[in-house]
Parts: structure tokens; sequence; C-alpha cells
């Protein structure tokens, strides 16, 4: 029991247990404070809470390191362990799904890995007021980026060449039949939800359109452009708030455009357009056309399949 | 993986922390994959730490700075590539010894890069710095 007590004294004293404590219960403090005095729409996530919030964090480790002797390989260390408390905790308290925070993973260990080195940097100089700048900057970006208005969109296109003409293709554009190919991305292979089918309540304009995704989800979409043989356009009308990634991005709208190419074959165009709730956008954008076009091609690779059978 | 970074990313380097954080990046990636470099880097630290008016920081394109007075003379990245600042003469007798190269992209300068693949490397690494620290120290 004096054993326990002993060992509980000294890991709470331990200054590198202090300094991962502090600097997580800054980040739920500020995300706390953030989300009651500036609030924003419901999902949005700005770039300061996966750039800014990160390097103070490794900043304030490296403060309570700072007198420790600690070296370069402890500092990295000690951070892994930082960034694993900071994301168990967003998975707890935020609600964060597992594909979400892998996505996130790699943004919070660098800014962390980079803040404690940083810091480490900053206080060996022991010049406060540096110090301070440093500091009152990050804080500063931090609230400017916090009250500023957030948005983005962008439109993910692909094609695909299908050995068929526009007439065969279009039967299977419409709606499809359950996809029985295995995935090969790597996002559906762990878990990530993927198209499976379509269905549609008729075969017109202003119809109801329905794409089912292997986890049961389910995207309403209503048929806005209905050109026979040539180009189908609908706009998603209702889709699933999900931890995972689908909470922070919104698909607006969907195309196909059948291109004849005179010679039996039909070039198949797909368009998604979509907003996205998280920043910053070099980041993610990356991720969000690669899950596009993934999806993108899912679907079109199975429409090819059922065409030229 | 760096070389090809460096060669079709390296124009983002002037953007201020992008060369950091890549730098943190190669750093978590070594300590899973290969953690004793991390041992071995913090050798090269202490070995120039112990060097009089030395001060270590953080080099503007990711890395460990080391300074003689506040004068740059190296700095290491987190995959081991050591950079060090010798004149053409010095580079050249070096070189005929067949362990250093050009800087990885500064071909022409006095700058010469050393790559630690194991631990016997550091030794040579340390012998590389206090060349460098000397030559500063001189100036």
């Amino acid at each position: 029991m004096m054993n326990l007590k002993e060992t509980l004294y000294k890991v709470v004293n331990s200054k590198t247990v202090q300094g991962i404590l502090t600097a997580n219960i800054f980040a739920f403090l500020v995300i706390v404070i953030q989300s009651s005095l500036m609030p924003k729409d419901p999902g949005i996530l700005v770039f300061s809470e996966f750039v800014i919030i990160p390097m103070l964090m490794g900043i304030i480790t490296a403060w309570f390191w700072k007198d420790t002797g600690i070296r370069g390989k402890q500092i990295t260390g000690h951070s892994v362990v930082n960034c694993l408390i900071a994301i168990s905790m967003s998975f707890f308290f935020l609600g964060e799904g597992f594909i979400c925070l892998l996505i996130v993973s790699p943004l919070i260990f660098s800014f962390i890995i980079a803040g404690a080195f940083i810091g480490r940097a900053m206080f060996k100089k022991r010049n406060q007021k540096l110090n301070i700048s440093i500091v009152s900057l990050l804080l500063g970006i931090f609230i400017v980026d916090s009250l500023s208005n957030h948005y983005h969109e962008n439109m993910v296109s692909d094609e695909i060449l299908i050995h068929a003409s526009p007439a065969e293709v279009w039967q299977h554009v419409v709606a499809f039949d359950p996809i029985s190919q295995k995935e090969n991305y790597w996002l559906f292979k762990i878990g990530m939800p993927s198209p499976m089918a379509t269905t549609v309540s008729e075969h017109k304009l202003g119809a109801n359109r329905k794409c089912i995704f292997s986890n049961g989800y389910i995207f309403d979409e209503k048929i806005v452009r209905f050109d026979i043989n040539k180009n189908l356009i609908f706009d998603i009308v209702d889709q699933p708030k999900d931890p995972e990634i689908m909470g922070h991005i919104d698909i607006k709208r969907g195309e196909f455009i059948l291109k004849d190419n005179g010679n039996g074959t039909t070039t198949l165009i797909g368009n998604s357009w979509y907003n996205l709730h998280v920043f910053p956008t070099w980041y993610y954008d990356l991720w969000a056309e690669s899950i596009t076009r993934n999806v993108h091609f899912r679907v079109m690779e199975h429409i090819k399949l059922l065409s030229e059978r | 993986m760096f070389s090809f970074v460096v060669k079709r990313a390296g124009f983002l380097k002037d953007i201020p922390l992008v060369a950091i954080i890549f730098d943190s990046l190669m750093r978590f990636w070594m300590l899973v994959t290969k953690p004793e470099l991390l041992d071995w880097i913090d050798e090269l630290e202490e070995d120039v730490t112990r060097m009089p008016e030395t001060t270590i920081g953080i080099h503007k394109y990711g890395g460990t700075q080391f300074n003689y007075k506040g004068r740059e003379f190296a700095h290491v990245h987190s995959n081991g590539l050591l950079d060090i600042l010798l004149n053409k003469q010095l580079k050249q007798s070096l070189m005929l010894e067949g362990k250093i190269k050009d800087h990885h992209v500064y071909k022409n300068s006095g700058w010469v890069s050393f790559h630690l693949h194991n631990k016997q490397d550091v030794s040579y690494a340390c012998y590389l710095l206090n060349i460098a620290y000397d030559r500063t120290k001189q100036k």
C-alpha cells in the first residue's frame, strides 16, 4: 500500500508527467472555452485546433522538462505519449471516430513534437520577452482563426472508359445492384463505409434516389437533371452524421456525364461537390479528394462491369 | 524519401515551420523504425555541448543546429543526415577519405553531408564536428 502511494507520489511529482498532464488540461480547457465563447457552426473544426493547440502543448511540455536534462530521444518519446493522450481525449470527450483520429494523427504528432523542440530551443535562450512574444503570437492566431468564417467547397471529377453504348451504361447509372467486388482502398478495408448499392423510386426527374453504404448508412438524393443516356444530376438532401469523417464533410451534389465516343464505347464522368468542415484545407482536402475519388471509382468500376457484361 | 521530398517539395522549405514540421514527422518515424538513430543524434548534441561557447537550436530547415557564439557550424536532420560547414580545401581533403559527400543541396559550397548509418559513424561525425568547430572558432 505504501509502495503504491510512493509510486503515485513520484509519478505525480515527475516533471515529465506534470508536463503532459498540464498540456492536455490546457488543450481541453481551451477547446471548452472556445466552443462556449466563440460558437461556430457545429462540426467545424478550425486550423488552430490541429496546429496551434498541439504546438502550444509541445511548448508547455518543454517548459516543464527544461531543467531535467532530458535528451532528444526522450523528448520525442514523451511527446508521442502526449499525442496519444490527446488523441484518446478526443475519442472520449469530443466523440471523434477511429478513422477520423487516424487521419488527424499525423498533424497532431508533428505539431506536438515540433512544439516540444521549439520550446526546448526557446527556453534554452532564457529570453522571457521572446517566449512571451511567441506564445502571444500563437494565442493571437488562435483567437483570430476561431473568430473567422470558415467555408470550403470543392469538386472532384473522375472518368472511366466503358466498352458499351451510352444506352447500356445509362441503365446502370440511375440505379445499380449491390457491388460484390472486394474493397481495394485501404480506408474502406479498415472500416470506412463504402458505397454498396443505389436504388431509385422512379426513372424520371424529381425521383428519389438512395445511395446505400456498407455500414447501412443511406444518403437520400433527389434527381434534379434527368437527360436520358447523357446526364444525371442529383442533390443530396439528407446524409448521416457519423463520428467518422462523414460528420466533417457534407456531400452536396453528384453528377454522371455519359459521352458517346462514336465507336461503341462511352466515357463515364463522375463529379461530386462537397463542403469541408475541417481545416486546414491543404491537409484535409488531400484526404477528402482521395476518399471521394475512391467512392467514384468503386461505383464507376461497378457500372463498367455491369455494362460490359 | 528525404531526398525525394527535398527534390520535389524543396521549394516549400522557405514557408515558416514547414521544414520543421517535416523534420518532426521524420523524428517520429525514426523513433518507430530506428530508435537508435535518435540516440546517436543525442550523442552528437552532447559532444557539441561539451565544446566551449556552443549552443544548440532548431535549424530553419528542420533538425538540430550547432552554433559557436551564435554562428552555425553544423546541423543534423532527424534522419541522421549531418551537414557540416567546412571550406573547399578542407572539404576536398576530407572527401578523399570517401566518407563524406557534397552537401545534399548546395553541392558547390564548403558544406558537406555525412549520413549516420551505424554506431561507428558517430565517432567520425564527432571528428567532423570538431574540425568544423575549430575552423569556426579560428575565423
